[in-house]
Order: C-alpha cells, then structure tokens, then sequence
C-alpha cells in the first residue's frame, strides 16, 4: 500500500501528463507517434543520448535535492536558479583569475568549494533577510534570481570577460580546474558519480541524523518543534545554507564540467525545472533521482524531437508543466479529508 | 421578545461529557450571566442553543414552543445570534461587505449601497469605522463590535457573547458592556459568559452557574454574594481522594522572580525537589505566559527564572499543536527533545541515529508508560490518550530534576487520567520538582503539596490551613483576602 501510494502517483503523474501531450501533439497535426519516437530516441536511443540525459540530470538533481530538503523544514526556495548562477560566477572567478595557473589538484577543489560556498551565502542572505526581518523567502530568493542572473551578464561583459574581448562570455577554463571526463565517454565528467551519491547521503542526513530530525519538525510544525527546543531561525539558516550550498555546486560543475566557461544563459531554467523535480519526487531524496533522469531525459530528447519529427520543442515544456499540474494535483490531500 | 427555556441538555463528546442534564432558562430582555470553570459545559450548552452542536438529549422551548435548532441559519431566523471572541468575519472583504454576508438580497447591492448601509447601521451602534476598510485590519475590539452589529442586522433579538471580554482591554470591556446595557433598553436578551465576577455583577440581572456540566443555580445578580458564587462554581465536595505525595521537601530546583511577560504581573514562586507545586486558576489570567517563559520561547519583560536543578522537561499544554509534532513518528517525536539537543550518546554516535538502539529505548519507554501504538506510526494517529501519554514519557524519560506541566490530563478519559496523575506522583516521590499548572481544580487539590491561584497575573498561594475547595473558588474569582 505504501509503495503504491509513494510511487503510483508520481507515474501516474507521469502517464497521464504524456497521454495528454500526445493528444495535444496530433491536434497540432504532428504525428504523436513519431514525434515520441524522436524524443525516446534523443533522450536513450544510443550512447551518445544517454550520456546527454545524464549530464542534463546532474544539475536538476543537485538542485532538486536543495529545493526539496529547504521545502521539508518548511523554506521554500525558490532561488535555486540564481544559486546556480554565483556558484557558476564563483567558480569561473577562482579558476580563470585568482588560482588559473595553480598546480594540479588544487585549483579544480577551490573552484567546486568557492561555488558551493558562494550558493550557500546566496541562500543564506535569503535566511536572514528572513530571521532578522521577516522578508518571507519566497520574494527573497526570486528577487536574488534576478540580481544573480544579471550579475553574471556584468561580469562576462566586464571583469570576467575573455581576455580577447571577443564575446561576453569568460576565458576557457585552464585543464587544471576542469572535472575530467571519465574514460571512454564523450560528455560524462568526473562529478557525475558524485552527484550520484547525494542523494543517499541527504537521505542519511534527514531521516537518520538529529539535524534532520530538527529540520522535519521544524517543516511541519515549527511551534512544536520551538515548545521542543529547537531555534526555528537557526534551522532556516542551516537549511537555506546547505540548499543553496547544493545548488551553488550544480553552477560550478557546469562550468568545470560541462561548458569550461561560464556566459550567460549557462541554465536553461534548471533552477525552476528542479522544483518540479522535487515535486514529483515528492521531496524525497531518493526520489529525486528518477525524476531528475526524468526531466534531463525530456530536456535532451527535446531537441532531437524538434529536428527529427518537426515538432516545437516547447511542446515539451508542455510536458514539463503538465507533469507538475498532474503530480501536485494527485499528491495534495483532498480538501477536509 | 424572545423566552428560551433549555432542559436536561446531555452531550457526550467521545470520552467527555460535556453536558450532563444542564437546564437555561432565559427571559426576554433581561442579561443573563453564564458562569462556570473551564470546562464545564458553558460554551457546548450556547452552541447547541445556536445549532453548532447537537445535544444526545434534552428539550429546546422558545416562547414555549418545543424547536428543534439544526443550524446557524435556523437559530437566526429564529431570532438567536452568537458572536464569538473573536468574531468570525472573513478578513479580506470589507467593513460594508462582511455586514452584508449571509443577507441573500444584499450581496447584488452596488457597493456604494452597501456602503451607505453599512454606515446607517454602525452609527446606529456608535461604531466609527469605514464601510471600506478590510474587517482583518481592524482591532480585535472592532472586529468583535462588527460581528455584534452584523448578529443584530441579521434580525438578532437573543445575543450570545461567549467570552467577549476575555480578549477586550478594560476600557474596551467598560464600552462593551454598555452596549450590552443598551441592547437590553432596546428590548433585547443578552446571554454573556464570562469568568470576571465584577462584570457580571455590575449589568447582570441573574446569572446561572454550571458545574461539570450540569445546572447549579441560577439566581438574581442584586444580593448575591460572591463566596457563595464560588462555591457554586466549584462545589463543596470534600478534596478527592489519593494523598498528595507528602515525601521530604528538598532544596528549591526552581525559583522564578518577579517575572512579567504578557498578562503576568510579577510571579514569584519556588519549587522544592520532591515537591508538586500546583497552580489553579481560570484560562486567561496568564497561564499561556507562564507556559511560554518556561518552554524559554517567550522573552521575560522583567524578573528572571533559575533553575537550580537540571535538565528541565515541560508537558507543553496543547499536545496536538506545541507538544507534537503530528507529522513525525511517535519514536521521532520521543527523542525530539534529545534531538534538539543536537544527538548524542547512546542513540547517536557520530551524528547517526543508531536504529537498533532507539527501536530498544523506544519500546522499553513505551511499555513504562504505557503506550499503545506503534513507535513508526505518526503521532497523529495516536489516540489522546496515548498522544498524553507520550508527551510524559517524553518529559520523564530521561529523569528530569524539573517538570512542568501544563494540564496535563485535560480532555482525557478516567483511566488515562489517573494514570497520568500517579506518574507525576511517582516523579515527584524520585526527587523531582514538580511545577503543574492546571484549570482542573481536582487535579491541583489532588497533586498538589502546595497551591496557589493564577488570578489576572499574579499567584495567590492558598494558605495551607485553607485547603478548600470554596477558599480556592474565592480566589479563582478574585476574592482575595
Ligand atoms: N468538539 C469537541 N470535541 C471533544 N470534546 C469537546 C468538544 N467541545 C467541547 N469538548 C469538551 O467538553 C467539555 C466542556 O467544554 P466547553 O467548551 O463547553 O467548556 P466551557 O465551560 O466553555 O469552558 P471554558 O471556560 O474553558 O471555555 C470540555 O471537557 C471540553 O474539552
Ligand atoms: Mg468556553
């Protein structure tokens, strides 16, 4: 019954949300067959799709975790977009002006650190703009969206631009801060497993350590959490740290891992998308991983749906969007039951 | 002109039994004081008068007529309204626009005859206030006005106030009550709960007392003397059985001084280990505070708390709001308070629950106490009883030298009661220091080896040769001296 109810509404979700895409996609005259076929095929259809569908995961699964362990202790972070960004900008900063020519070993760790540090102030200033004054974290984390978003263009434009000053875009990456890409692929980098990983480890941390038991308690009722013992304003400040922490990765490893530089318009709205990601994981970590393949998949198979069967590729956001209707939509409990 | 006559109204809530044969009656143009402790049936007995709540057994008469009341809408055809504490307006529409709600035809009025009706009827009531101002922007005091002037609109000639005062300043309370006394110049009935005998006694014509949910008395105001309210309210039976644990006082674990925070005027106090002290009085003259400084999430405006004796534990007063969190497994919140701590030994080594550990701690805590439930099953579907019992085992679970507790039994059946009881007992024979803050005379009389009565902010101890229940009535209502 549990493992019915855990998994049949997310693919439920899923199932009903492409049986209505394809419905949607013959009354555009496109044949759904096809189309589907052309996005299966750029999603899995060979290595080289697979090995896209990974990459495009990783950052919708670092950010899917941040937004869904900030939305269990009851934050809702809507920032995971401009989180990226710093973590992108950071990252780009320390390896391309303060460590380029470091040695081997050193200049790769300080750029991962300085965006995951860097994600984790931009969370942070959300958290005391929160404790101290009672700015509510969703206009916070929206609003630091744009400030971030646009602090990138500033800096590919000005500080950070390439030295030739050609394009608004930062010089490439030195090798030494780039994640290496693992033998015998074409696009899987080194932080891959990695990412992999988090997820069993968050789900360690919230549902077998004492933080994560705070951080629950503290999602679902912060009074009795309080009447407990537990300071609500410090587990906001943790949570926003550790989300944006986790968000501010996912800039940096695009960066060292995927495009060796950093422009703008480096996220395709990975920092939106995860929030469905979380959703229709239900905010559970473990859950995270199939539904970030899930949606790296649609993003990847987009492309080759638009060239191969003609279709716009916005139909997939379609997609995107209906998934989230139909799995929030199942997952809320009935009203008055 | 309205006459209501209730009679022999019962009504069981699962466990408790709120009404047991309570009789009203009620004549037309008079205000009639509705008096009684917490829990005794005041609110059930106007809900079932108002169709909130339907009685297991009992008769309705107005004017002499038998009518059975089956819902809000009925009573007010009927004549009936009832304003609550705070009144239920809906936040976001308007002054004019809440007045209009629930009136079928005036809801398609233009808003600038809405408003111009709106007006008429709160000058009529020398309320000042804008038609367009938002209700949820409006002063309690205002809110609560509108709610009384809405009852009245909508044809109201019997008015129930349960409460009004409990939330009102005093000079808010000198305005209301005259109002009251207009509304009765005006030919209409009042039916007014309240706890504060000097308002029942200056615009009062009879008032009624309930105790357990039964009649009393009910009496004219003019003559009446206030100790024998008292008695009334709490009866005369002789201290329930089952000794207070008389065991050795040891040195002072708790001591507060001066403290004042809301309500609270300046509480002294001072709990000795092995020792229950226990402090009566009526919901409202402070207990929420005191509850909040000692869970440490109220800051004190002034005066201070030692604890001379630690860990501290506290039975938070309202299990399914401050004391679980309902969401989480019954073991979860068990260790909550350790967890908040930030987890150690034995059930944590390196930050990591150790599952083997609390499954073995969690079933030995739960057979000691007596829990019936499963340790994974959210608290939420605990019975009371167990979701209680649960919040003691988690204060008492690792020995504290100070427990608060704040009614600790309230809404539980016998046997969960008495269980509950007797551990506090057991606590307090360990050595522990035991400070209960309860509404429920029977359990302060019961447990405590020292009492004193929470009345508008400050304590009054009850003199150990005046252990009654009349003498602690008195000072329940005030009567101090
Ligand atoms: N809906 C309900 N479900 C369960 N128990 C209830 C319910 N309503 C009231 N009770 C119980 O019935 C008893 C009488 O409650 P009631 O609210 O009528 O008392 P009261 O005299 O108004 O007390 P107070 O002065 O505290 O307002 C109490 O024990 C209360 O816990
Ligand atoms: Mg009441």
């Amino acid at each position: 019954m549990n493992v019915v109810r855990a998994w049949g509404v997310p693919v439920g979700a899923v199932l009903v949300a492409s049986a209505v895409a394809a419905i949607l996609l013959a009354l555009l005259g496109a044949p759904p067959l096809e189309a589907v076929r052309a996005l299966v095929g750029g999603a899995v259809g060979d290595s080289l799709a697979l090995e896209n569908t990974l990459v495009r995961s990783s950052p919708l699964l670092l950010i899917g975790l941040a937004v869904a362990v900030s939305f269990r202790c009851g934050i809702w972070n809507i920032g995971g977009e401009g989180q990226l960004y710093v973590g992108a900008l950071a990252a780009t900063a320390i390896a391309t002006r303060a460590f380029g020519s470091a040695p081997p070993g050193v200049a790769l760790p300080l750029a991962l650190g300085a965006g995951m540090v860097a994600g984790a102030l931009w969370g942070g200033l959300a958290a005391v703009l929160r404790v101290t004054r009672g700015v509510s974290e969703v206009l916070s984390t929206i609003l630091l969206n744009f400030i971030a978003v646009l602090g990138v263009a500033y800096a590919v434009h000005g500080p950070l631009q390439e030295v030739v000053a050609t394009y608004p875009q930062s010089d490439a990456l030195a090798a030494t801060a780039r994640l290496p890409l693992l033998p015998g692929t074409l696009r899987i980098h080194a932080g891959l497993p990695f990412v992999f990983l988090l997820p069993f480890l968050l789900w360690l941390m919230l549902f077998r350590t004492a933080a994560g038991l705070r951080l629950r308690a503290v999602g679902l009722s912060p009074e009795a959490a309080r009447y407990a013992g537990i300071s609500t304003s410090r587990e906001t400040v943790r949570v926003l740290l550790l989300s944006g922490g986790l968000a501010g990765l996912a800039g940096a490893i695009e960066v060292c891992g995927v495009t060796g530089r950093l422009f703008e318009n480096l996220s395709p709205g990975y920092g939106f998308t995860a929030i469905a990601v979380a959703l229709l994981a239900r905010l559970h970590p473990i859950g995270v991983v199939p539904a970030a393949l899930f949606f790296g998949a649609l993003a990847s198979g987009s492309g080759a749906m638009q060239r191969v069967a003609h279709v716009p590729s916005v139909t997939v956001q379609v997609v995107e969007a209906l998934v989230i209707l139909f799995s929030v939509g199942f997952a809320l409990p009935r009203r008055g039951s | 002109m309205l006459r209501v006559e209730l009679r022999d109204v019962g009504k069981r809530f699962g466990s408790t039994l709120a009404l047991d044969g309570a009789d009203l009656e009620i004549e037309a143009g008079e205000i009639h004081a509705l008096l009684g402790e917490n829990g005794a049936g005041k609110t059930t007995l106007v809900r079932t008068l108002y169709g909130l709540v339907r009685p297991d057994r009992g008769e309705i008469r107005l004017d002499g007529r038998e009518t059975r009341i089956d819902s809000p809408a009925h009573a007010l055809s009927q004549g009936i309204g009832l304003v609550h504490q705070h009144a239920v307006l809906a936040p976001a529409l308007t002054v004019a626009e809440n007045l209009a709600l629930g009136e079928k035809d005036s809801l398609w009025l233009p808003p600038a005859r809405l408003a111009q009706r709106a007006r008429t009827l709160l000058e009529a009531y020398d309320l000042a206030l804008d038609p367009e101002t938002p209700a949820g922007e409006l002063p309690v005091a205002h809110q609560q006005r509108l709610g009384i002037v809405r009852a009245l609109a909508r044809g109201a000639r019997l008015l129930i106030l349960d409460e009004p005062t409990a939330v009102l300043a005093p000079s808010e309370v000198d305005s209301l009550l005259e109002l009251l006394v207009r509304l009765r110049g005006e030919g209409r009935t009042v039916v007014f709960i309240s706890h504060k005998l000097e308002e029942v006694t200056a615009v009062c014509d009879r008032v009624t007392v309930l105790r357990k949910g039964r009649t009393v008395a009910t009496r004219p105001v003019a003559g009446l003397d206030p100790r024998e309210l008292g008695r009334w309210m709490v009866g005369v039976d002789p201290p329930p059985p089952g000794e207070p644990p008389g065991g050795e006082v040891g040195s002072v674990a708790l001591r507060a001084v001066g403290l004042q925070a809301g309500l609270l005027r300046g509480v002294d106090l001072t709990v000795g280990e092995g020792e229950i002290f226990a402090v009566a009085g009526i919901d409202g003259n402070g207990q929420a505070p005191l509850e909040e400084v000692f869970a440490g999430i109220r800051s004190l405006e002034a005066g201070k708390i030692e604890v001379l004796r630690s860990p501290l534990a506290l039975i938070p007063g309202d299990r399914q709001r401050t004391g679980l969190v309902l969401g989480l497994a019954a073991e979860e919140n068990l260790i909550l308070v350790e967890a908040a701590r930030g987890g150690s030994e034995p059930l944590f080594r390196w930050g990591l629950l150790r599952r083997s550990r609390l499954r073995e701690s969690v079933r030995e805590t739960f057979s000691r106490f007596d829990v019936q439930g499963e340790p994974a099953q959210p608290a939420a579907t605990l019975s009371g009883g167990n979701q209680q019992r649960l919040l003691l085992a988690r204060a008492l679970r690792e020995r504290p030298a100070v427990l608060v507790a704040i009614n600790p039994t309230r809404g539980l059946d016998l046997a969960a009661t008495g269980f509950i009881r007797e551990e506090l007992r057991r606590a307090a024979r360990s050595g522990t220091a035991v400070l209960l803050v309860s509404t429920d005379l029977d359990e302060v009389l019961e447990l405590g080896n020292r009492i004193a009565v929470l009345f508008r902010g400050r304590l009054y101890p009850v003199e150990a040769g005046r252990r009654t229940r009349e003498r602690i009535g008195e000072l329940m209502l005030g009567q101090v001296g």
